[in-house]
């Protein structure tokens, strides 16, 4: 086998070492070796989306990312949502707009949608759906995930004032 | 003993229910929104190995050898096994119809590309996929059959040598003088059809965790099963042990949309797990592998069909003739999907007669697999076109016709020709809802401007039954021989009120635990958090089959009264005693158990769990200090199939209307979809939300299949859709935000009224999509009859209708 190498990487506020093999892909890192097992893993091919994590605040597919590739980096996952166990307000959104059925790709939905939101105060539905573009799931059809960003959106923006 | 239970949610023991029939927040959410599902790759156990699987690269091909020993000789590799183990250990897996099946791993030749031929464990998945490549098999190609009408001629190459033939199946049904109406008929109405292969692909590919017990020689499987009882009934027989040496646990899935399970997998790292000493054993499918060898393809079909009509639209007779492409074995319950249109053969209509001509075909394909609505969406797909084709041709409105045609609400319950009976229906309620919805008139109005203009505009609409609560008996006639599916519940109440009830099924998607919640906390009036739905293993758990079929929310909630009932006449012999009251004058209502007509004679529950758990001796002898009940629950009144295959198989049948408008693209043949209507009636609705949320998952699919989704094969049987950046699964930009309105026709023969709810847009969507291209495409004269309708399909026959 090739020679290990070590990564160095901050997840969640987190601060981790490991030493992987170059080939070692990041959500194999996240999952396998940090125990970060809210991150899902549905095509290993970039499609779907489940796997969606931030690197430096940017969604990235990290089953098409190597985990040396996010060597000093600062990422967030499904599990840096609701640190405290408070919901976070899209994940309260998601639990009222019944945005999710089975909830395997709900972890990557979750974090487009933060992504979307850090950058984007009001997004309207094409903005929506641009950034969940990258998104499959299976069950919902969209619809109550479309409405759950919305509320999302309000939740985060708070009362008008 | 069958109980008589609650016939509607006022029946229930609570002054005006709270939670049942209430868009309820779901119980699951929390769990899974903070990525904390225990999904079976999640799993870890001590001493793991982690499997992988070599796949034949041939459709057909011989195997001459397989040396696996450079791969065991790699460090980290501790077990390999070939087809040579399976035959040692394993029988071919069960299969319907009877006697077409194979081994977990191919034993002397493969029969399709992905077929496992061996597989290994090792110390981390990278370094088994490493030592794949190190297992040398010399195979042999054989001449490949991978069209089913080339599969069926005396001269192909054979599956199956011994059968002599690759026709799995062949029966032609007759339901009534079907030749007579077709001579009376006014006009007949024929058309081929072709459905491409199409599939589940939940988001979640199978996985499963395996230990070999070497002393006990017992099971235990950790995975995705979405029916654990009847797979773990399954590596019984295939591994010939006693049903109490097999003990499934199944994990929450992400999605299953019809047979997750893999036996194939399972029962590859059972005997992994056994050649390593009973160390437990991980294998996760990739996407790969479910694309190319897994539970992933169903419903490849070619179909001729006739409508006898009369001049006055009146439908008076249907024939299909039906060859189902059901791959190289029949293993995985595909074939179950050529059989369930018997249970709503003939729709919504009044149709008196019908006859069903079914031939079953193996090629080297990989063999299909159930997919959710299990065979009747390319069925409703054909039969709503020749509606269309007939309104037409008779100048009548496509929603005349139907509505002509429709089972009038005072004729049920209704027997359709095919033998099921249908418990309720409002179906032109339905229709005229929709046709409200979409304001018809002005939609028509809107498709003559947009002609004018030269923009190809058209409407689809169509009406669907969606048989709900499945039994085996609608499979009876190719091998499913049983009667009533069961659904066993324990629920037990602790010291403090608070309840826990045990179900036989893991987390799936369509909110059952929430189900559970809804219907307890309104039974004993606690709140929904004061309920625990816990999953149990398939050794612990009463007789149970979980989700399938449209089943398990009626199911569940006769499972949970029954249960509910039991513990209330428990407690209300213990109240009677320790209150010194006679026991028909006990009751229990709002969540206290009180003397009837005498104000503050009441126990809590508390009270009287508390006693019968911490004060026997106040007790009435003849009760058990055990305050936990449980109740199997199976549909009523399902019967044999008959010589002509007709059985009441299917317990309720929910309705649709939808009305969608779709624009397609000359230039390009694009379809987008404009709007789209749908009127719902799945009767009671127990939890709203979820049933919306599944009517709209169920659109999302059925535009995968009208427009995107197809496993392509080639001649030499190889498929060429083997990612998702080939075998497209519909985004958000893809699937219509549809407006939705409920209609409540509740089913007289289900618990509070419920009907089967998961299935109904599946079965609805790709015959409106379909019916609305053909709207659009009328004026140009051609019809498009291929689905999925693919931009290339469409283009070419518009370019074609163009030339001509």
């Amino acid at each position: 086998m090739t020679q290990r190498r070590g990564v160095r990487l901050t997840v969640n506020g987190t601060p981790y070492e490991a030493l992987v093999e170059p080939r070692l892909t990041l959500v194999d890192l996240l999952r396998g070796e940090l125990g970060l097992v809210g991150t899902h893993v549905g095509c290993e091919h970039g499609v779907c989306g489940a796997c969606t994590v931030l690197m430096e605040g940017r969604a990235v597919r990290s089953c098409i990312m190597l985990a040396v590739q996010a060597d000093g980096a600062s990422l967030m996952t499904v599990e840096g949502l609701s640190p405290e166990g408070q919901l976070h307000p899209i994940q309260e959104a998601f639990r009222e707009a019944h945005g999710l059925q089975c909830g395997f790709c709900t972890p990557g939905f979750l974090m487009s949608i933060y992504e979307l939101l850090q950058n984007e105060r009001d997004p309207d539905d094409e903005a929506i759906k641009d950034a969940l573009g990258g998104n499959i799931c299976r069950c919902t059809g969209y619809q109550s995930i479309l409405e759950s960003v919305r509320l999302a959106v309000a939740k985060v923006k708070g009362p008008p004032t | 003993m069958t109980l008589e239970l609650p016939k509607s949610p006022d029946d229930l023991p609570v002054s005006s229910p709270k939670w049942v029939g209430k868009d309820v927040k779901r119980v699951e959410d929390p769990l899974l929104l903070t990525g904390r599902a225990e999904f079976v790759d999640n799993v870890v156990l001590p001493g793991m190995l982690h499997c992988a699987i070599l796949r034949s690269p041939y459709a057909h091909a011989r195997i001459v050898s397989v040396d696996t020993s450079a791969a065991e000789a790699l460090p980290g590799v501790v077990a390999t096994v070939t087809g040579a183990d399976a035959e040692r250990w394993a029988r071919p897996s069960f299969t319907a119809p009877e006697g077409w099946g194979t081994h977990c791993l191919a034993v002397d030749k493969a029969r399709f590309v992905g077929e496992p031929v061996a597989a290994l464990a090792a110390t981390s998945r990278y370094l088994a996929e490493d030592a794949l490549e190190l297992i040398e098999v010399e195979y042999e190609p054989l001449p490949v059959v991978s069209d089913p009408m080339a599969s069926i001629a005396s001269d192909s190459p054979l599956l199956f040598e011994d059968k002599g033939t690759n026709v799995m199946y062949q029966r032609v049904f007759t339901w009534g003088d079907v030749d007579e109406a077709f001579e009376a008929a006014d006009r007949v109405i024929s058309d081929s059809f072709r459905w491409h292969r199409v599939g589940a692909n939940p988001l979640e590919t199978f996985g499963v965790v395996s230990e070999w017990d070497p002393v006990a020689e017992a099971i235990t499987c950790r995975g995705s099963f979405q029916s654990p009882g009847y797979f773990a009934l399954g590596r019984s027989a295939t591994f010939r042990l006693p049903p109490n040496k097999v003990r499934l646990i199944s994990q929450p899935h992400g999605g299953s949309f019809g047979g997750k399970g893999g036996g194939r997998g399972t029962d590859i790292t059972i005997m992994l797990s056994r050649k390593a000493g009973g160390r437990p054993v991980k294998w996760t499918e990739d996407r790969m592998e479910y694309l190319v060898g897994g539970g992933s393809q169903a419903w490849d079909r070619f179909y001729e069909a006739s409508l006898a009509v009369k001049n006055d639209g009146t439908v008076t007779g249907l024939k299909v003739k039906l060859i189902d492409d059901l791959g190289a074995t029949a293993e995985g319950f595909g074939a179950t999907g050529a059989t369930k249109p018997m249970a709503s053969f003939t729709g919504c209509y009044a149709i008196p007669v019908a006859q069903y001509d079914l031939t079953l075909v193996a090629t080297n394909k990989l063999p299909a697999s159930p997919y959710r609505g299990m065979g009747p969406p390319p069925h409703n797909f054909v039969l709503e076109q020749l509606m269309d084709i007939a309104a037409r041709e008779l100048g009548i409105d496509p929603g005349e016709i139907r509505r002509r045609n429709y089972i009038p609400p005072d004729r049920f319950p209704y027997t359709i020709p095919s033998g099921n009976e249908y418990d309720s229906g409002e179906y032109e309620a339905a229709l005229d809802t929709v046709l409200e919805m979409g304001d018809y008139a002005r939609l028509r109005e809107e498709q003559a401007a947009a002609r004018a203009e030269g923009r190809h505009v058209g409407i689809g609409l169509v009406s669907t039954i969606e048989p709900g609560v499945f039994d085996w008996n609608a499979y009876g006639v190719i091998g499913q021989k049983s009667i009533g599916v069961p659904e066993g519940v324990t629920i037990s109440l602790d010291v403090r009120g608070k309840i826990v009830a045990r179900v036989g099924f893991a987390l799936e998607g369509q909110g059952q635990y929430t189900l559970a919640a809804q219907l307890l906390a309104d039974y004993f009036g606690v709140e929904l958090d004061d309920v625990q739905v816990i999953a149990l293993d398939t050794l612990s758990a009463p007789p149970h089959f979980g989700p399938g079929g449209s089943r398990l929310g009626v199911a569940l909630t006769g499972a949970v009264l029954g249960a509910s009932h039991r513990l209330r006449d428990k407690l209300v012999r213990v109240a009677s005693h320790l209150m010194e009251a006679k026991q028909e004058d006990v009751e229990l209502f709002d969540g206290v158990l009180r003397v009837k007509g005498v104000a503050g004679a009441e126990m809590k529950l508390w009270q009287v769990v508390g006693a019968m758990l911490m004060r026997t001796d106040l007790l009435p002898p003849d009760v058990d200090p055990n305050p936990q009940e449980t109740y199997v629950w199976t549909a009523p009144g399902r019967t044999q199939p008959d010589e002509q295959g007709r059985a009441k198989s299917y317990l309720t049948a929910a309705n649709a209307c939808h009305l969608v408008v779709v624009e397609v693209d000359p230039d390009t043949g694009q379809v987008d979809i404009l709007k789209y209507f749908i009127a719902d009636d799945c009767g009671t609705r127990l939890n709203p939300a979820t049933v919306e949320g599944m009517v709209q998952g169920g659109v999302a699919q059925g535009v995968g299949a009208a427009l995107l989704e197809e496993y392509v094969y080639d001649d030499e049987g190889q498929l060429l859709t083997s990612t998702f950046m080939d075998y497209l699964l519909p985004t958000i930009h893809e699937v219509p935000m549809t407006e939705k309105r409920p209609l409540v026709t509740p089913s007289p023969f289900t618990p509070l009224g419920a009907k089967g709810a998961g299935e109904s847009a599946i079965h609805t969507t790709p015959a409106a999509i379909m019916c609305a291209i053909n709207d659009a495409l009328s004026p140009l004269g051609v019809r498009a009859t291929e689905v999925p309708a693919t931009p290339n399909r469409l283009w070419k026959l518009i370019r074609d209708a163009s030339d001509g």
